[in-house]
C-alpha cells in the first residue's frame, strides 16, 4: 500500500459507525463533521484566495501574461513566456531522463536484487524521496554547477549542431536550464521508483510463472507480460513525477539561473513558473504581487490535473490487477 | 528445403525436419537469451546510475557538512554577517534552528486536531462530502508548496494584518500539513479490523464510544505515523515560508515576530559571495537532513514494531 497514491475507498463498504440512525447523532459526530468542514474551508480558501488575488491581472492582461515576454517589475507589462516554456523544458526533459532510469531500476529492483537487499534499498529509496529539495538545490548550485562550467558546457558545444540547442556557455555560474533539468531528474527518481516499483511489485506471480513455463526469458517476462500488466499504473507515476517537477521551486531557483529570457537554449540561465514566483516575491509590490498570483494559478491549474489524473490512473491499475 | 522430397522414407523425412527445427530454435533461442541478457544488464545499470548522484549528494553532504556542525557553536550561537576584517566569522544558527522548530509546532498544533478528525470522518462517513473531501485533501497534498505561501502571504499577511510573522509561515505548513495527516488518518482508521468494532457494537456500546475507545486507540500507531511524516516534510520546505516569516537575526519564539528558518537560512546564504558562508551552508543542510531521516526511520520502525506485536 503506498502513501504517495494510497488505495481508493470509494467502493468499499461501509462502517457501521453512522448507519446506526438517531442514535450516531451525539456530539462526537458533530466534531468529526466540523473537523471535516474546517478541512474544506481551508481546500477552498487556498484556491479561493490564490484566485482572487489574480484576478487584477487576469482582467487586463490574460494575453500578455500567457504568451508576452519581458517582465518589468514594478508597473509591468508582466510576461510569462519565459517561465511557461522554461517549466516545460525543464520539466520534459527531467520526466524523460527519471522515467527512462527509473524504470530500469524498478526492474532491477522487483527482478534482480535479491530478496533480502530489497527491502533496505526500498527504505532507502523511500527516504531519498524525504530529503527536502532544497538540499538538492544546494548540491546542484554548489557542486554540479561548477562542474558544469568547467566540463560538460564545453564538451556539449563541441557537438555538431551545439549552438542551436544549446546556445553559449557564458555564464559565470554555470547555472543554467539544462542544469536544472539534471536537478529535477534526479529529485524526481526516488518519487518515481518508489511508485513504479509497488506498480511493478504487485503484477500477480501467477503470470510471471506461466509466461517463464511457456520458456520465455527473463526480459520477454518484463517485456511481454510485467510491463503491458502495470501499464496504467506506470502511466500514474510519470504524472505524479511530472507534478513534482513542474511544482518544485526552491532547488530550481537556486540552479536555473533565475532570468526571464526567451531564448530558451539549454545552456543560457531561465526560470520556471515555481521558481520564478520564490525569486520575485520578496520584492513584488502591487500588480506584480498580482501578476504572480496569476502564474500560481497557471501551476495550480497544471498540478492539480496532473494529480487528478495520476491518481485516477494508479486506482484503475490497481482494479485491473484485483480483477487479474 | 527441396533435397527433401529426394528423401526415401517417411521416417528420414521426419527426422531431417526435426533436425533442422531443432537447429532453427537453438539459434532463436540463443537470441532470445543474449537479447535477454542485454535488457536486464541495461537495467541494472539504471540503478546504477539512479544509485551514483544520490550517493555522492550524501558523501559530499557529511564530508562538507560535518566539519561545520562540529565547530563550537554551531547549535547556540547567533549567525554574524562576514566583513572584510573578519571573513571567517558566521557565528551560529540558532536563530533558525529555534525558527524551524517554532513554525513546526505551531503549524503542528494548527494541523492535527483538524487533519485527525478529518481523517476519521472520511474513514467512517460515507456520505457525498467525505467522497469530495478524499479526492480534496489527495489533490491537495500533491500542490507545490509555494502555493501555500501565496495562500499564507494573501490570507494571513494581508487580508489579516498580521504581517511577516512565524504564525505566517506556519499557517503555510498548516495547510501542507493537513491533507497529508488526513490521508494517512483515514487509512489508518480503515486499518483497523472491522472484527473489533462490530465487537464493540456487539456488547452494546454506542457507535460513537466504539469509534473513540476501540477504533481510534486500535489506529492510534498509523495515525502517529502519518503526523510524523507530515512535520519530516514541513520542517524541509523552504517555499511556503520564504514569502512569509520575514528572516529574523535573533532568537524569538513569539507567534507574531518574524524569524528564520534552517531551509530559508540555505537558500539565502548559498548564494553568498562570502565562502565561509557557503561552506556553512553544508552544515545547516546535514542538520535539515539528519532531522528528516531520523523523523521518517523511527515513523517506519515504530509502524512495523506495532504491526509485528499485533
Amino acid at each position: 500500500m503506498s502513501f504517495i497514491i494510497p488505495p481508493d475507498f470509494s467502493d468499499d463498504e461501509v462502517v457501521p459507525e453512522f448507519h446506526a440512525g438517531a442514535t450516531s447523532r451525539t456530539w462526537y459526530h458533530y466534531v468529526l463533521i466540523a473537523a471535516s468542514l474546517v478541512f474544506a474551508a481551508v481546500s477552498v480558501g487556498f484556491v479561493g484566495t490564490i484566485l482572487w488575488n489574480s484576478l487584477p491581472e487576469w482582467s487586463h492582461h490574460p494575453g500578455t501574461l500567457l504568451a508576452g515576454s519581458g517582465w518589468q517589475a514594478p508597473l509591468g507589462p508582466f510576461g510569462g513566456l519565459a517561465m511557461i516554456v522554461g517549466t516545460l523544458e525543464t520539466s520534459a526533459i527531467a520526466l524523460g531522463v527519471a522515467v527512462i532510469i527509473g524504470l530500469g531500476t524498478s526492474i532491477s529492483i522487483v527482478f534482480l536484487v535479491p530478496r533480502r537487499l530489497r527491502n533496505v534499498i526500498a527504505t532507502l529509496v523511500d527516504l531519498l524521496a524525504a530529503v527536502p529539495s532544497i538540499v538538492y538545490g544546494l548540491w546542484g548550485f554548489l557542486v554540479l554547477a561548477p562542474w558544469m562550467l568547467q566540463t560538460v558546457d564545453p564538451f556539449l558545444n563541441r557537438l555538431p549542431f551545439a549552438r542551436v540547442i544549446f546556445g553559449n556557455p557564458s555564464q559565470e555560474f554555470g547555472t543554467s536550464l539544462l542544469l536544472a533539468a539534471v536537478v529535477l531528474s534526479v529529485m524526481i527518481l526516488p518519487t518515481f521508483v518508489a511508485i513504479s516499483r509497488e506498480v511493478i511489485s504487485v503484477v500477480p506471480q501467477d503470470l510471471i510463472e506461466a509466461s517463464l513455463s511457456l520458456g520465455a526469458t527473463r526480459w520477454q517476462v518484463i517485456r511481454e507480460v510485467v510491463l503491458p500488466t502495470a501499464k496504467i499504473g506506470l502511466f500514474g507515476a510519470t504524472f505524479l513525477a511530472l507534478a513534482r517537477a513542474t511544482g518544485e521551486t526552491v532547488a530550481v531557483a537556486l540552479v536555473a539561473g533565475g532570468v526571464a529570457n526567451t531564448q530558451f537554449h539549454l545552456l543560457y540561465p531561465g526560470t520556471t513558473i515555481a521558481s520564478w514566483i520564490a525569486t520575485q516575491f520578496g520584492e513584488a509590490q502591487g500588480n506584480a504581487v498580482s501578476a504572480l498570483m496569476a502564474l500560481g494559478v497557471l501551476l495550480m491549474i497544471v498540478n492539480f490535473s496532473l494529480s487528478l489524473m495520476s491518481r485516477w490512473l494508479v486506482v484503475r491499475q490497481r482494479k485491473v490487477l484485483a480483477v487479474v | 528445403m527441396s533435397d527433401i522430397t529426394e528423401l526415401d522414407t517417411p521416417a528420414e523425412v521426419g527426422h531431417q525436419m526435426r533436425e533442422e527445427i531443432r537447429q532453427i530454435s537453438v539459434r532463436v533461442r540463443a537470441r532470445r537469451q543474449l537479447r535477454s541478457r542485454i535488457m536486464v544488464t541495461l537495467c541494472a545499470v539504471a540503478l546504477a546510475i539512479t544509485a551514483v548522484p544520490l550517493v555522492l549528494l550524501m558523501y559530499q553532504l557529511f564530508r562538507r557538512g560535518l566539519p561545520v556542525v562540529l565547530h563550537a557553536g554551531f547549535f547556540t550561537q547567533l549567525p554574524q554577517t562576514p566583513s572584510l576584517i573578519a571573513p571567517n566569522a558566521t557565528g551560529g544558527v540558532s536563530n533558525a534552528i529555534l525558527g524551524s522548530l517554532v513554525l513546526t509546532v505551531y503549524a503542528a498544533i494548527m494541523a492535527i486536531p483538524v487533519g485527525v478528525l478529518a481523517g476519521v470522518y472520511l474513514a467512517e462517513s460515507d456520505s457525498k462530502l467525505a467522497a469530495v473531501l478524499r479526492v480534496v485533501a489527495q489533490t491537495m497534498a500533491g500542490a507545490p508548496s509555494i502555493l501555500m505561501g501565496l495562500f499564507a502571504f494573501a490570507f494571513v499577511v494581508r487580508a489579516l494584518h498580521v504581517g511577516f510573522s512565524a504564525i505566517a509561515g506556519s499557517f503555510a505548513l498548516a495547510v501542507l500539513m493537513l491533507p497529508v495527516i488526513v490521508i494517512s488518518s483515514e487509512i489508518a482508521v480503515r486499518g483497523v479490523p472491522s472484527t473489533l468494532r462490530e465487537a464493540g457494537l456487539a456488547l452494546g456500546a454506542k457507535p460513537h464510544m466504539v469509534s473513540l475507545k476501540i477504533v481510534l486507540p486500535a489506529a492510534v500507531t498509523g495515525i502517529v505515523t502519518g503526523i510524523i511524516l507530515a512535520i519530516s516534510r514541513a520542517i524541509g520546505e523552504t517555499a511556503p515560508v520564504l514569502l512569509v516569516i520575514g528572516g529574523g537575526y535573533i532568537n524569538s519564539w513569539k507567534p507574531l515576530n518574524p524569524v528564520s528558518a534552517l531551509p530559508l537560512l540555505i537558500f539565502e546564504d548559498a548564494k553568498s559571495e562570502w565562502p565561509s558562508l557557503r561552506t556553512e551552508v553544508w552544515g545547516i543542510a546535514l542538520v535539515l537532513v539528519a532531522f528528516v531521516f531520523v523523523l521518517s526511520l523511527s515513523a517506519r520502525i515504530w509502524a512495523s514494531r506495532k504491526q509485528q506485536a499485533r
